[in-house]
């Protein structure tokens, strides 16, 4: 099952053999799975995120044009899911507004050796306070590590549009993770 | 703004942001049920999606009786026969401001790129419990959108609001037998399961 293309796959899967899904799932479930836990700072909400933007992607194989390249097809589905599950959860935070001492304690360092054990912990929830599509463009451009045009191509938002906010994300990543890092 | 950040600017948040990344650059696992939970749904769904192809079509095909009628002939020729009738004179514009439209065929010649077109889709199957229409205007989703029961006996319709260009569709009975119709249009599509074809808002051609 491993050795067939993506295409082979998906050909088999139209012709009426669904298990030959799971070869699609197995392949792509670790890569979207970074993606969606980055972008919604919870495995919970990324698995959920996940398991519908794989369901839209079945349900909708037939309408994958270019089956040898269903990876692109793919991640541009998991992308809008996890725009909806974000606005989801503005809504939530709307209702439920975290305490500003809670996001300060979550944010500022504390010892230095406290510091140098949880940076990747302070990234991250450095990255979960950036507007979403600040959010999004800097984990595509700099932890999927795409182009922008391929960033342009699979959101429909203009070349410019995404350096700005990659540089919002920037600018705004240097304030929280102030003390930190010193970028 | 966007001018203004000039290729230094860039750089210097390349290098902070490639400080950033390194550590969001970990890979990630999926939950280890993540496969499982997905294909138990897969299973549920897939074969009325994507049925394995039946030896016989043209038996089957009369055992169903799915014909396609053209606009004019309509549900006065409904029983036992299924069909796509495309209603021109409705057009709804881009915002969703309904007008109103010429004939058919000249609503559907001329149709503006911005705007969508009425579809009516009629099945007739006395014996169908549920009819539903799948097709790339919803994604494929079964459930998305339903026929209901309408006027003569078995007669199932839904009007569905297309864009004009080419459509492919196909209808789920019972919600598990998936019926392209036999004499529109077969989809280009190679994977094998055939599905219908409709052309919204351009003059009529054959298509092979």
């Amino acid at each position: 099952m491993t050795g067939l293309s993506d295409a082979e796959l998906i050909a088999a899967v139209l012709a009426g053999d669904i298990d030959s899904f799971s070869g699609l799932v197995r392949r792509y479930q670790d890569t979207c799975t970074r993606f969606a836990v980055r972008m919604l700072g919870s495995r919970v909400d990324a698995d959920d995120a996940l398991q519908s933007a794989f369901m839209r992607a079945f349900r909708g194989l037939r309408s994958c044009k270019d089956p040898d390249h269903f990876g692109g097809w793919l991640y541009q589905i998991v992308v809008n899911e996890c725009r909806t599950y974000a606005s989801r959860q503005r809504r939530r935070e709307l209702r439920f507004p975290p305490a500003a001492e809670a996001i300060e304690r979550a944010v500022a360092p504390g010892s230095e050796d406290e510091a140098e054990r949880d940076v990747g912990g302070h990234i991250e929830r450095a990255l979960s306070m950036l507007p979403s599509e600040q959010r999004e463009a800097f984990l595509l451009k700099h932890v999927e590590e795409l182009t922008y045009e391929e960033i342009a191509a699979m959101t429909g938002v203009s070349v410019p549009a995404l350096k700005m906010r990659v540089k919002r994300a920037c600018d705004g990543l240097r304030d929280l993770l102030e003390g930190v890092y010193h970028g | 703004m966007a001018e203004n950040y000039d290729e230094k600017a860039q750089a210097d948040d390349a290098a902070f942001a490639d400080r950033v990344a390194e550590s969001l650059r970990a890979p990630e696992r999926a939950h280890p049920s993540f496969e499982k939970r997905l294909m138990d749904k897969v299973r549920m769904e897939g074969p009325a999606l994507y049925p394995v192809r039946a030896s016989s079509n043209a038996s089957w095909w009369r055992t169903q009786r799915v014909f396609r009628l053209s606009p004019l002939t309509g549900l006065a020729m409904a029983a036992g026969i299924s069909a796509i009738i495309a209603l021109g004179g409705i057009a709804v514009g881009s915002r969703m401001s309904a007008r109103s439209q010429g004939s058919s065929r000249t609503a559907q010649a001329t149709t503006p790129r911005d705007t969508v077109q009425l579809v009516r889709f009629v099945f007739v199957d006395p014996g169908a419990a549920s009819v539903a229409l799948v097709g790339d205007f919803n994604e494929w989703t079964r459930g998305a959108t339903e026929l209901k029961r309408s006027g003569a006996p078995g007669v199932w319709a839904v009007s569905v609001a297309l864009t004009p260009g080419r459509h492919e569709y196909a209808f789920i009975i019972n919600g598990s037998r998936w019926v392209a119709d036999p004499l529109a249009v077969k989809s280009s599509d190679d994977f094998g399961t055939e599905s219908s074809v409709i052309r919204v808002g351009t003059p009529a051609k054959s298509e092979t």
